[in-house]
């Protein structure tokens, strides 16, 4: 049976820039990160854990999102009218959001993004308990970042682990805990 | 000097899309790259190439000439102040 241990969410709107600041704050390469990488970083340091930074298999890491990167896409898009921006062009794929939280964390299992037409708890907890499928995987950052403005998105994650005490994962607790 | 530093410390915010970033953010003598400073990486030398050239009308053609003057914010303004064309 797979849980929920911790669970973060970030508003729309909110600055993400002061929440750098007040809750990490030593990690400059935040500043280059798009909007959706930027939201996936901070929901991961909300649900990381002490001791931080040790390289550990066990740990995937799955986002999903119905709009993919194309907020950067639109960013790099227009500086392309000018001089192709390659600092734009590296977030300009959506499995990019991954990849950031994997390096920070050292969290070295596997890394998915799915880009879904909508948000649907069935195929989130499906795509999440197959992940678990493999002999190695013991907890995942599992999140739902959809950027559809760099002011304007939804953006929670959860911390799920084989066994544990905390909600089992299913529809109805993934439905309640993302409302409440 | 200290005026130089901050115009490109801005110029360089702006290049490379440091949104939210400020130039007191950036010490002028901590690596550019790496995880030790900015945490910039080799995408980035190329805009920083195109900065000097556009800014500064300093032309770099040997790679390794850009690593060295990429080192740090203090180093790039010490090189822009000695070969800058306009």
């Amino acid at each position: 049976m797979l849980t929920i241990k911790k669970f973060a969410t970030i508003p729309s709107g909110s600055d993400l820039t002061a929440l750098y600041r007040a809750e990490v704050g030593d990690y400059p390469k935040f500043f280059k990160m798009d909007t959706a990488c930027k939201l996936g970083f901070l929901l991961a340091e909300r649900l990381a854990e002490e001791p931080r930074f040790t390289p550990r298999e066990d740990r995937a890491v799955l986002m999903f999102s119905t709009c993919g990167s194309l907020c950067n896409d639109r960013h790099y898009e227009a500086s392309v009218r000018e001089f192709p921006s390659p600092s734009l062009f590296v977030y300009t794929l959506p499995n990019i959001i991954t990849g950031e939280i994997a390096i920070r964390n050292k969290y070295e299992g596997e890394t998915s993004a799915y880009v879904l037409e909508r948000f649907e708890p069935e195929t989130f907890v499906a795509l999440v308990e197959q992940a678990f499928q493999d002999a190695v995987t013991e907890s995942a950052v599992c999140g739902w970042v959809d950027v559809r403005a760099d002011d304007d998105f939804t953006a929670f994650a959860f911390l799920v682990e084989r066994g544990g005490t905390g909600m089992e994962l299913n529809k109805e607790t993934i439905y309640g805990t993302v409302n409440q | 000097m200290e005026q130089l530093i901050n115009e490109i410390k801005l110029k360089l915010i702006d290049a490379l899309n440091l949104d939210g970033m400020t130039p007191e953010d950036i010490d002028d003598n901590a690596p550019l790259f790496g995880d030790e400073g900015l945490g910039l990486d080799s995408i980035d030398v190329l805009e920083l190439i195109v900065l000097l050239e556009r800014n500064y009308g300093i032309r770099l053609g040997n790679p390794q000439e850009g690593k060295q003057v990429f080192q740090s914010i203090a180093v790039m303004a010490d090189y822009v102040n000695a070969n800058r064309t306009k």
